[in-house]
């Protein structure tokens, strides 16, 4: 009973260690040369010298900008206690101009505990900022706007960024701007009036090396030699860990999976799900876990479609294919009858339904977008008549087939004339 | 709201069992909900108990729970996707029944726009009921995402005060509240619809709130949600369809007589599976087929040997293959009567779900036939044709002098023939129908007098209501022709129904096709 309650507390630590981003990137940080340090960098000396600036974080989604960003704002605030204000804005959410300038002013009445009237209309929003802008570059204390998804307030309107940049180009304001985008070209959406008041600074995250994944795993899956677990546990624990670790078969796994996604915050989900799998009873984790955690990440949802298909829609699926084999640049489910009604005739299959079942099989494929309209104008034709076109290849369909429960060997042999 | 989502709860949890269907009592004001009734709310389950009553579903169960994770352990949000009945959605609330955790539900089904989507989830975490004594009012009005996300964390954490602050009588129910939403797929087809996806899908990074818990259940897989912004994809927990095994053992659940039924599922089950591997509809055509089985036995509760089996199985033989072909009606007809002749319904085309209704006895006016026949006739025939077709002579016999068809010529009709087929049902203007109608109801009217009786009054060339009626189902709205500015219109028809209704008027039908 407490071996299990140990490695639950075990799994429970691991697991908030890794739904918690900031302490993922921390260990990452800590050369001198990281993007941690030089975004520090920029951000303290705009605040104790007081001037503005602005920079963009670019990279792939899950490498980690938003994160970095917050270690280094939580220790610019731990530094700097009085004299930093934060904004942040979403481009998922505020990319409208009212939302925008509705969320910044409702955020500086909660930092500095003013009363935030909800029917305050646009402009006095946009002059409330200005004035707040205002005062606190009189008081020497800087505001940073974190504008996440950076490319949709480009692309959306620019009266936003206009604005801000505008009013940080006067000599009483420091604000510093910092967007965070995934896209890397999203400088390149900025309107002309907006990118010249931008200081085209940006700080690029590229995926992690091996000696960093290699630091980050032991950092995250080993217990600390604190008095809250048993001591015994913890070295029989960091020792399996560490086993596992410089498994060669384990290599091999992580490299595969991060030839695929090589951004920190996959490798955090793959590590997530073999963490969650681990055996509570005896409390330690081993190289099954990260196996399975592979594979079930590993999906391929349109095999998993076909290998789901009852017999008769496969057998539609088979139709489509021979009539796009022959040529046949579009096809409907008439013509899929047709040839249905051919293949039966031909070598007297067993599985020959009425018209009405098969349009029900056709409907079922088309919810599980396996195959699809070839059109959308179409809409004044009834569904018989519609142009469709499937949503799988061939070698999709054969493999599907082939590792199908039970397909009927007639159906491969058809595909493959 | 909390009997409310109980009772919402239970319904949907008892799937193919006998469902219970309680009714809905206003929501009693005396009673105060608390945190405690966000849980399920009746007896917690035991972990065995849960895996027993979803068979087939032991490895997804037991993936689910590893995922959620031990009391208070933060997670990362989890889609579970699978095909239509397969379970998703029972599955998710029992598992939150056995681990006793409070929950937030709200079917995207249901809640048909992003306005009431947000309000249903922030009125269940505010412990909102809606009763007339506040007009039926959510809690707070909230219709754009930024708003939502303020009044979500707010709303979050004084759920999570008052958890960390109330004790537990029974199971402890943890520090954690955990969101499902279900139907995600469905969101696809709202209007800015993506936005709100991407919304969804990246709440879990916007909110930052580690005491939150995602869950997402959609009917497509997470591959047709991929876009460049906003997507982080959460872990994917997938339930496939069911196999063989797994179908028998979900329909001898809850049988009275297992033994009768297993012999019966012997012989039928696999030729259905055949077809669809889908609970529900398998589950309305073996019903029907189970009652024919059991109809030579007086005594149900009988295990049949092998001789009985056997005679069973031939007694029912002749009734499979139909009812294989009729697999996906839903037929209302009574299920204990085979009265067929008794029934009147009109005869509708449906283009979009593509159900025929029991289309064999079916009584229409002869008027109204006449209408079908003339419609399909528009549809099928080229206009330039009509009038050689429908001379005064009333439809003739035009067989050409046959010559050998040459190969060019072979091909050019197989060309032309699937281009009909592409291009499908031609479209007419009002007046063609009726002209044709008229030419085709005289040729009629002279065989007029051996129709029913019933029908002598009503004259074949009349447009009656009923007709005008019968119109609207059989004809399809095409659009106005920008030459002529009139309406046009397109038939429905299917050429098997036109057959069947021109044979029961005896009206010579292929005589009037044109066939290339």
């Amino acid at each position: 009973m407490g071996k299990e309650n140990s490695a639950e507390k075990a799994l429970n630590l691991i697991r908030g260690r890794l739904c918690d981003p900031t302490s993922v990137f921390r260990p990452l940080s800590g050369s001198s040369d990281s993007n941690f340090s030089k975004l520090k960098f920029i951000v303290s000396t705009s605040i104790t010298e007081g001037c503005n600036n602005s920079i963009l974080l670019l990279g792939p989604r899950g490498s980690g900008k938003a994160a970095v960003l917050d270690l280094v704002v939580g220790d610019l605030m731990e530094e700097y206690p009085d004299s930093v204000t934060l904004i942040r804005l979403n481009g998922l959410l505020h990319s409208e101009d009212n939302c925008a300038f509705k969320e910044i002013a409702r955020q500086l009445c909660m930092e500095h505990h003013l009363l935030f009237s909800k029917m305050a209309s646009f402009d006095e929003n946009s002059q409330f900022i200005i004035a707040m802008l205002r005062e606190c570059g009189l008081a020497h204390k800087t505001i940073i706007f974190v504008l996440d998804e950076f490319d949709m307030f480009a692309q959306a309107s620019d009266l936003l960024l206009y604005s801000l940049l505008d009013a940080m180009q006067s000599v009483t304001s420091q604000a510093v701007v910092v967007g965070i985008s995934s896209r890397l070209d999203a400088d390149q959406l900025l309107e002309k009036r907006v990118r010249s008041r931008f200081s085209h600074r940006k700080i690029l995250f590229l995926p992690p090396s091996r000696e960093e994944i290699d630091s980050l795993l032991e950092h995250l899956l080993s217990l600390p030699a604190d008095s809250s677990f048993p001591s015994g546990y913890v070295s029989q624990f960091n020792e399996k860990i560490k086993n596992i670790t410089s498994d060669t078969r384990f290599k091999d796994m992580l490299k595969t999976f991060l030839n695929a996604n090589s951004t920190v915050n996959s490798l955090l989900k793959f590590i997530f799900r073999a963490v969650s799998s681990m055996n509570l009873e005896s409390g330690l984790l081993s190289l099954e876990n990260f196996k399975t955690a592979l594979s079930s990440m590993q999906r391929q949802p349109k095999l998993e479609a076909v290998r789901d298909c009852s017999i008769l829609e496969l057998y539609v699926l088979v139709c489509m294919r021979r009539l796009e084999v022959k040529e046949q640049s579009s096809y409907n489910f008439i013509s899929v009858m047709k040839e249905y009604k051919t293949i039966h005739d031909s070598f007297q299959t067993s599985d020959y339904y009425a018209q009405n079942v098969c349009l029900r099989a056709f409907e079922h494929l088309r919810e599980r977008e396996v195959i699809c309209y070839a059109e959308n104008r179409g809409q004044s034709q009834a569904v018989e008549y519609r142009p469709m076109k499937l949503l799988i290849s061939a070698s999709e369909l054969h493999q599907g087939m082939r590792s199908h429960a039970c397909c009927p060997a007639i159906l491969l042999k058809l595909l493959d004339h | 709201m909390t009997r409310e989502e109980n009772s919402k709860v239970t319904r949907r949890s008892a799937r193919f069992s006998s469902s219970v269907t309680p009714d809905n009592p206003e929501p009693n004001p005396s009673h105060q909900p608390t945190v405690a009734d966000l849980t399920f709310g009746e007896e917690s389950i035991t972990l065995d108990a849960l895996l027993s009553s979803f068979p087939g579903r032991r490895s997804q169960i037991l993936d689910l729970i590893r995922l959620i994770g031990p009391l208070d352990s933060p997670a990362l949000p989890v889609m579970v996707y699978g095909d239509a009945s397969t379970g998703k959605t029972s599955v998710a609330l029992q598992v939150f029944r056995h681990l006793n955790r409070p929950f937030v539900y709200s079917s995207c089904r249901t809640c048909c726009s992003p306005r009431i989507l947000f309000e249903s989830i922030l009125n269940q975490l505010l412990l909102h009921s809606k009763c007339s004594s506040n007009g039926y009012a959510s809690a707070k009005r909230c219709d754009k995402p930024s708003d939502f996300v303020n009044l979500l964390k707010e709303a979050l954490s004084s759920v999570v005060e008052t958890l960390n602050s109330t004790k537990p009588e029974r199971k402890p129910m943890g520090k954690m509240v955990y969101l499902i939403v279900d139907h995600v797929d469905l969101i696809k087809e709202w209007d800015k619809g993506t936005m709100i996806l991407q919304f969804l899908f990246s709440l879990y990074s916007v909110l930052k709130m580690p005491q939150l818990g995602i869950i997402l259940i959609s009917g497509l897989p997470p591959d047709v949600y991929y876009s460049n912004v906003g997507y982080t994809d959460p872990l994917p927990v997938y339930f496939p369809e069911y196999s063989e095994e797994e179908l028998r053992q979900i329909f001898l659940k809850n049988q009275a007589n297992k033994k009768l039924y297993s012999a019966f599922l012997d012989v039928v089950l696999r030729p259905f599976c055949r077809v669809t591997r889908r609970v529900e509809e398998l589950s309305t055509s073996l019903t029907s087929l189970f009652r024919k089985y059991c109809e030579p036995l007086d005594d149900l509760t009988i295990s049949p040997n092998e001789d009985l089996k056997r005679r069973l199985y031939s007694n029912l033989k002749p009734h499979i293959t139909s009812c294989l072909n009729e697999i996906f009606r839903i037929s209302s007809r009574p299920l204990d009567g085979d009265s067929r002749g008794e029934r009147r319904q009109k005869a509708s085309y449906s283009s979009e779900k593509g159900e025929e209704l029991e289309m064999l006895d079916f009584h229409m006016s002869t008027s109204a036939k006449y209408l079908l026949i003339a419609a399909f006739l528009a549809s099928r025939n080229p206009a330039t044709l009509d009038a050689s077709m429908f001379d005064s002579t009333g439809g003739m016999d035009n067989r050409k002098r046959k010559r050998k068809a040459s190969e060019k010529s072979m091909e050019k009709k197989e060309m032309a023939e699937q281009e009909a087929v592409m291009k499908g049902p031609g479209s007419f203007p009002l007046e063609r129908l009726l002209a044709i109608f008229q030419c085709i109801a005289s040729v009629g009217d002279s065989s007029f007098g051996e129709e029913e009786d019933e029908e002598g009054e009503d004259e074949a060339t009349g447009y009656d209501k009923e007709s005008k009626n019968m119109m609207s189902d059989i004809l399809l709205q095409v659009g106005s022709c920008p030459l002529e500015g009139s309406i046009r219109y397109r038939s429905m028809v299917s050429e098997d129904l036109s057959l069947k209704v021109a044979r029961s008027l005896s009206f010579p039908l292929s005589k009037y096709l044109y066939r290339r």
